[in-house]
């Protein structure tokens, strides 16, 4: 008995070929999709993208010397993934402004073991680049001649060229290494460094003041939130080394009431006022603490809130205030 | 004549396979929304779901609770350091399978000090094989390209030579774990799988300056343990290192101060943020040996609060010196 007519038989067929199909394109989709599947979406796996130059950001193996070929792709990061790469000192570029890091690492091409890898921070702008690397800057180090804001160690070199913070970090201690990375260095600070990036601020300290060691701290300065934009050196009166510094404010009224309540912070975090026994600071009305043995001092002078940090010796301190609000003041007139 | 209740045979028929694939495209999708995981790995999970990581801690032995061994030679340091704490025999047993937990977070190399040190890797490992452990694993979740991670950091080759089993992080390695009482790790991706089949847990760590949390050491350290995008973690990193410390219970710990990171932690970079303090400490109480960790950074204990919190939830003590802490000098 035919239960089915011919043509309800082809229609069946049909429909069953038509569900195959789908079925296969089905199994196809879901074996594409979990092939290629993307885990950042959970919040797992790496999330860096290799940056090709082509993508508009610098082509990081130009800089490199014909004995260092590229040891790999260059990948880039951003505010949302850069924790992958440099993990919990990611905040410390996110507070300043961060954009972006490229990096790439190097080796020789006869000794894989002698590599470096290249960070290439953008920072924004001149200020924040600055900043980033004046917090990080070691101590003891040598500046390099020839390339403005730069220095050396043992194994690395590190540099702000216009709104870039680069470093250089050699896997190993050695001098060719050093020669190389130094090649790229006069490079890159050659191609992105421009003038009219200059921290003129910087020109506001003393001339004795200690060079290469300005620091910028854009918020937050001290611990104290109200004290944004501060720059601060060395100076040394004799041999005592003394911190200095100051932040420019809008006018002089916004500068005294920021001194006065960072003096009021340190007071309310056990800081004790001292008379100051120099003339000038008392005529400034500035605030003269013990803050645990060491000297805090804290003034306005035009649009200046300035003063000294943590310092040893008590007499050196108050010279060294003396110094910068002469100086701070030939930039007021 | 076919009665008028009665369907024809080829109508009957056409119905009952109609029927038939409509209950099998039933089923079928029944079952794909059944295995379906709309949230991803590590979230969605079910309460009862939810997992514990094993215990690996050791009794504890008064007098034998930390040891600091002070010399240059990672090997005979790290060593001594076991020795005085009562031999590998009393940690590891024959049979064991040993989970050590390096600090592989950045593709950087030994020099630097930002990774655990390799030779630390391989005399552990093979301080276990002589103890006659079944198997010593390594285990990191860098996150950043973990193959890189453990090649230049020299883990990898360092772990490979003393027979021991590099496992890198693979997503399906990853289960949700809450912590009784925790308030950041609830239904969190931790690292899982390697541990749920070992016997024993050995973290090493270096000595750190942070950033985040003024130090890394041996409770920082597994952190890097906890998949997912734990940099949320960075707003409250004491809170989440006292609960690391609170979930993770080690058979013991390292923390090598051979060299400690002084400045620009915890990825440092270059050699001058380095300081020779020549010390190894090994313990059963992470809390003390991070305390005593404290004064190779010339930090006070008030400078990582993590340590009195770890030490009011009972992970340890910040009083390491209350533990008589056995010392040893090696040339």
């Amino acid at each position: 008995m035919r239960l089915l007519s011919g043509k309800a038989r082809g229609l069946e067929s049909a429909i069953g070929t038509l569900i195959l199909f789908v079925l296969i394109a089905t199994a196809v989709g879901v074996y594409v999709i979990q092939k290629n599947v993307n885990m950042a979406r959970f919040g797992q796996g790496q999330t860096s993208e290799e940056a090709p130059a082509a993508k508009g950001g610098l082509n990081l193996s130009s800089f490199a010397t014909a004995d260092f070929p590229a040891a790999g792709n260059a990948e880039t990061y951003n505010n949302d993934n850069l924790y992958e790469k440099i993990n919990g000192k990611a905040p410390m570029y996110q507070e300043s402004g961060f954009v972006s890091l490229t990096t790439q690492r190097f080796a020789n091409k006869e000794n894989a073991e002698l590599g470096l890898e290249l960070f290439l921070y953008d920072m924004g702008n001149s200020r924040n680049a600055f900043s980033v690397y004046s917090r990080q800057k070691r101590a003891d180090v040598t500046d390099i001649n020839g390339i403005p804001a730069s220095y050396k160690t043992s194994n690395s070199i590190y540099l702000c060229a216009g709104k870039f913070y680069i470093e250089l970090v050699g896997f190993a201690e050695s001098q060719e290494l050093i020669d190389a990375m130094l090649i790229a260095a006069k490079k890159m600070s050659a191609q992105l460094y421009d003038e009219k990036d200059k921290i003129t601020e910087l020109s506001y300290f003393p001339d004795e003041t200690v060079a290469g060691s300005w620091k910028l701290q854009l918020a937050n300065a001290y611990g104290f939130d109200g004290l944004s934009d501060t720059y601060s050196a060395q100076y040394k009166v004799n041999d005592k080394m003394v911190s200095i510094f100051f932040s420019k404010r809008k006018n002089a009224d916004e500068a005294k009431t920021i001194a006065k309540s960072y003096n009021d912070f340190l007071i309310s975090n056990g800081a004790k006022s001292v008379e100051p026994a120099s003339d000038v600071l008392k005529g400034l009305n500035a605030g003269l603490l013990d803050f645990y043995g060491t000297t805090e001092i804290v003034l306005a002078t035009g649009r200046f809130v300035a003063g000294v940090h943590e310092a040893d010796n008590r007499d050196a301190a108050q010279k060294a205030a003396e110094v910068l609000i002469e100086r701070l003041n030939k930039i007021n007139d | 004549m076919t009665e008028p209740n009665q369907l024809n045979p080829a109508r009957r028929q056409l119905l009952i396979r109609g029927a038939k694939a409509a209950a099998s495209i039933a089923a079928a999708a029944g079952i794909a929304s059944w295995l379906s995981d709309r949230e991803g790995p590590g979230r969605g999970q079910k309460t009862e779901d939810r997992g514990q990581l094993p215990d690996f801690s050791a009794p504890r032995k008064d007098g034998q609770v930390l040891s600091i061994v002070a010399g240059q030679d990672r090997v005979k340091t790290v060593a001594k350091a076991i020795e005085l704490l009562g031999g590998i025999e009393r940690f590891i047993k024959p049979g064991d399978i040993v989970i050590l937990k390096p600090n592989v977070g950045f593709a950087s190399p030994p020099l630097l000090g930002a990774t655990t040190h390799p030779d630390l890797i391989a005399t552990v490992a093979k301080l276990c094989y002589q103890a006659k452990a079944k198997k010593v694993i390594v285990i990191d979740n860098p996150i950043n390209d973990p193959a890189s991670c453990f090649a230049i950091s020299g883990i990898g080759k360092a772990a490979t030579a003393a027979g021991a089993q590099v496992v890198m992080p693979k997503d399906n390695q990853f289960n949700p774990v809450t912590l009784k009482d925790g308030s950041l790790i609830k239904d969190w991706p931790v690292f899982y799988e390697p541990l749920a089949g070992a016997t024993k847990l050995i973290g090493i760590a270096p000595v750190k300056i942070h950033h985040r949390s003024a130090a890394s050491m041996t409770m920082k350290n597994w952190y890097g343990l906890l998949g997912g995008r734990r940099n949320i973690f960075h707003q409250d990193i004491n809170g989440i290192i006292t609960e690391l410390a609170i979930m993770v219970k080690p058979t013991f710990v390292i923390l090598d101060g051979t060299t400690s990171m002084m400045t620009n932690g915890p990825t440092g970079g270059s050699v001058s943020d380095l300081k020779k303090t020549n010390t190894m400490i090994a313990g059963t109480d992470m809390v003390a040996a991070d305390s005593f960790g404290c004064s190779l950074l010339d930090l006070k204990l008030a400078d990582l609060p993590y340590l009195s919190l770890a030490e009011k939830a009972g992970a340890g003590t910040v009083d390491y010196e209350s533990l008589k802490p056995v010392r040893a000098e090696v040339a």
